[in-house]
């Protein structure tokens, strides 16, 4: 686990940053698990409403998996790689807050079938995906917090 | 009337008109609408703002940073999230000439000046029609 600027980045996870976007991707053989990172859920504030994308549903990479609305800010989750929705997360449909509470456990969002497995390549990792999140956290001046349930 | 015990069906490609009459002299009346159609517009609904009377005061440029919200923080921040994700904003050009009396090079970049009659068309051509 690595800790820039209050934010958590656990280690062994991918990561796509780009414009606005900021999402955790777990490799798990040929599905990978999505969610929010900690400056994602900061900038977004207390969720209110979370609605994901039906199973089944094909996504290409950059296009909306999910939308996030807080009050303060409403905007769409972009999918990191193409594929089709297996498993949206049930539990963060009823209890939006997870996605705050606990962004790289409960919180994950969906759960995709990769359908273009290079893609997952183009995705940050390491001491990029870190250095990237530096760069973004001192820009936008983020600070994390993790509001409660 | 939506069950809602079924998952809605999936908006993605429907058409949404919104039409805007409140400016600055309302703000309370200004964050709702961009909130709302950035929200319309990241769940993949084509959305359309149509500013129109007094609305058009809004998308000059500066204007926004000079309407406080309750919530704190000013206008700026709605409507940059509701350009970030897709909405397309247009101005009625009679409003503009004759009730705000802005020029064109006064409006935030990439907001388009219409006359009236593309409210027709766009309202006919929507899947549903918003007025705030």
């Amino acid at each position: 686990m690595t800790i820039l600027g209050g934010c958590e980045f656990p280690d062994g996870l991918l990561y796509f940053v780009e414009r606005t976007q900021m999402t955790w991707v777990r490799l798990e053989g040929d599905t990978v698990l999505v969610g929010l990172t900690d400056p994602a859920q900061t900038r977004a504030g207390k969720v209110l409403h979370v609605r994901i994308k039906a199973a089944g549903t094909a996504r290409e990479r950059g296009k909306p998996l999910a939308t996030v609305e807080s009050g303060k800010w409403a905007g769409p989750v972009m999918s990191p790689v193409s594929g089709v929705v297996s498993e949206p997360n049930p539990e963060v449909e009823k209890d939006p807050t997870l996605l705050n509470t606990d962004p790289y456990g409960k919180g994950w969002i969906a759960r995709l079938k990769v359908t273009h497995p290079d893609e997952v390549n183009d995705l940050l990792r390491g001491e990029a995906a870190l250095a990237k999140f530096r760069e973004i956290l001192e820009r936008d001046n983020i600070h994390c917090v993790r509001c409660q349930s | 009337m939506t069950d809602p015990t079924t998952a809605p069906p999936d908006p993605e490609g429907k058409k949404i008109l919104m039409i805007m009459t409140s400016g600055p002299e309302d703000p309370d009346k200004t964050y709702a609408p961009f909130y709302t159609a950035a929200l319309m517009a990241a769940m993949e609904i084509d959305t359309t703002m149509y500013f129109l009377m007094h609305a058009p005061e809004l998308l000059r440029r500066g204007a926004a940073e000079r309407v406080p919200l309750k919530k704190g923080g000013n206008l700026k921040m709605f409507i940059d999230m509701a350009r970030e994700n897709g909405v397309k904003f247009l101005a009625c050009a009679e409003s503009c000439r004759d009730l705000c009396e802005i020029a064109e090079g006064d409006l935030l970049e990439g907001v388009q000046l219409v006359g009236s009659a593309t409210l027709a068309d766009l309202a006919l051509d929507a899947d549903s029609v918003i007025s705030f």
